[in-house]
């Protein structure tokens, strides 16, 4: 897991360099990335499904990113982007190619499904931090 | 104050911003922050993915309203934070509106990240990909390698301005291509789903589907959809390629699957 976790800075650290984040901002980066990876990897570790691990895999990057965004003075898209990176569903969509190429309709239209729960989910879990952040301000 | 002056700032912020991966409310918003010194009456601007629209009316001046055209889009997060920084500062007098001109212009020109860093930092972070999932050493390498080859087609059908569909599709084709070539033939990398799905990660559509859903929440449906529509595209053409290229393989030389 340790391995996991810290290959997810550094896959992150290098996203950000590739969206042409500024020097500074590299390493909280790749620490929202980090966090979010580990947190979906011990939800998957509790046995929860793939698409529930991912909710609070993003949920957990929407946070952080909010947070280090309010202590950088930085828009939260800098860390929100970067950090989402690692939960994306880029696996889903290979798998749900690769069956479609083979012939297997039924794996193909389950990963296909899969992955398009997942990138709801993860809207969601954006979409409820916005929301929250924004009633905070508001408040203020 | 230089009203002329005031609607160039606003509308090279905003060009900023777009065209580097800002979300749409934030164009908008700064737009009319910046416009707003003006304390005029009528302050409106109409931001899509594609253009910003926008005009400043009052009993004092004559109506002055601008549209610009912004065609080609890249991911520049730096500029955003910086044009963001700017805007700030000069929306609470920090600093006066010719200099915050001037520092708009050096942002504009900046330079990004040149092509040896932007080349390490796709192959690394495919690399890196692939071990958080699941890959072992040998799999990092072929991604890696992987990585090298993406960036250096894109860099290179980019000095062509080629469409970013074709980028995608021949990125991936390729990179099926050398992941099946290595774990095939050079017994280095042995899982081929892992390599691939590391591999392919730099193309997914991630700054396209966070701002979509952001700009959807914040009532711009405009730019929503249209965002979404992109992702999708940018999602089928990394699909096609990768299937074309493993499908190639299999048809012609077998054993694959």
């Amino acid at each position: 897991m340790i391995v996991q976790v810290v290959s997810a800075f550094f896959a992150t650290y290098f996203f950000a360099i590739i969206f042409n984040i500024s020097k500074k901002h590299l390493i909280p980066c790749g620490i929202t990335g980090a966090i979010g990876w580990g947190v979906y990897f011990i939800c998957m570790n509790f046995s929860l499904t793939v698409v529930v691990s991912s909710f609070f895999g993003a949920l957990t990057v929407a946070f952080t990113a909010h947070i280090l965004a309010k202590k950088k003075k930085t828009p939260v898209t800098v860390f929100l982007i970067s950090g989402i990176i690692p939960l994306v569903p880029g696996a889903g969509m290979y798998r749900t190619v690769f069956y479609i190429i083979t012939d297997d309709f039924t794996m193909s239209t389950q990963y296909g499904l899969e992955t398009l729960q997942i990138a709801g989910v993860i809207a969601i879990a954006i979409i409820l931090l916005d929301t929250f952040n924004k009633i905070i301000v508001v408040k203020r | 104050m230089n009203h002329k002056l005031l609607f160039n700032t606003a509308l090279l912020a905003g060009e900023l911003m777009l065209r580097n991966g800002a979300e749409t409310y934030r164009v908008e918003d700064t737009i009319n922050r910046i416009l707003s010194l003006s304390h005029f009456k009528v302050i409106e601007s109409f931001v899509t993915p594609t253009g910003i629209f926008s005009t400043l009316d009052d009993p004092s001046i004559e109506m002055i309203t601008f549209v610009k055209r912004v065609s080609n889009r890249k991911i520049n997060l730096s500029k955003v934070v910086e044009t963001n920084d700017i805007s700030r500062k000069l929306c609470t007098d920090q600093i006066s509106l010719e200099s915050a001109y001037e520092q708009l212009q050096m942002v504009k020109a900046s330079k990004p990240y040149n092509n040896l860093i932007m080349i390490s930092a796709v192959a690394l972070a495919s690399g890196f990909f692939t071990i958080v999932f699941g890959g072992h050493f040998f799999d990092f390498i072929v991604s890696v390698i992987n990585g090298i080859a993406i960036a250096s087609i894109q860099i290179f059908l980019k000095k062509y301005k080629v469409s970013r569909f074709f980028l995608d599709l021949s990125s991936s084709f390729i990179l099926a291509i050398l992941t099946i070539i290595f774990v095939q033939y050079i017994p280095i990398g042995n899982n081929l789903d892992v390599i691939i799905i590391g591999s392919i990660m730099p193309l997914v559509p991630g700054v396209a589907i966070t701002n979509a859903i952001r700009d959807t929440i914040q009532g711009d449906l405009v730019s929503g959809v249209s965002r979404a529509v992109e992702a999708l595209i940018v999602a089928i053409s990394i699909a096609v390629g990768v299937g074309i290229g493993l499908s190639v393989f299999s048809a012609f030389l077998g054993g694959v699957f």
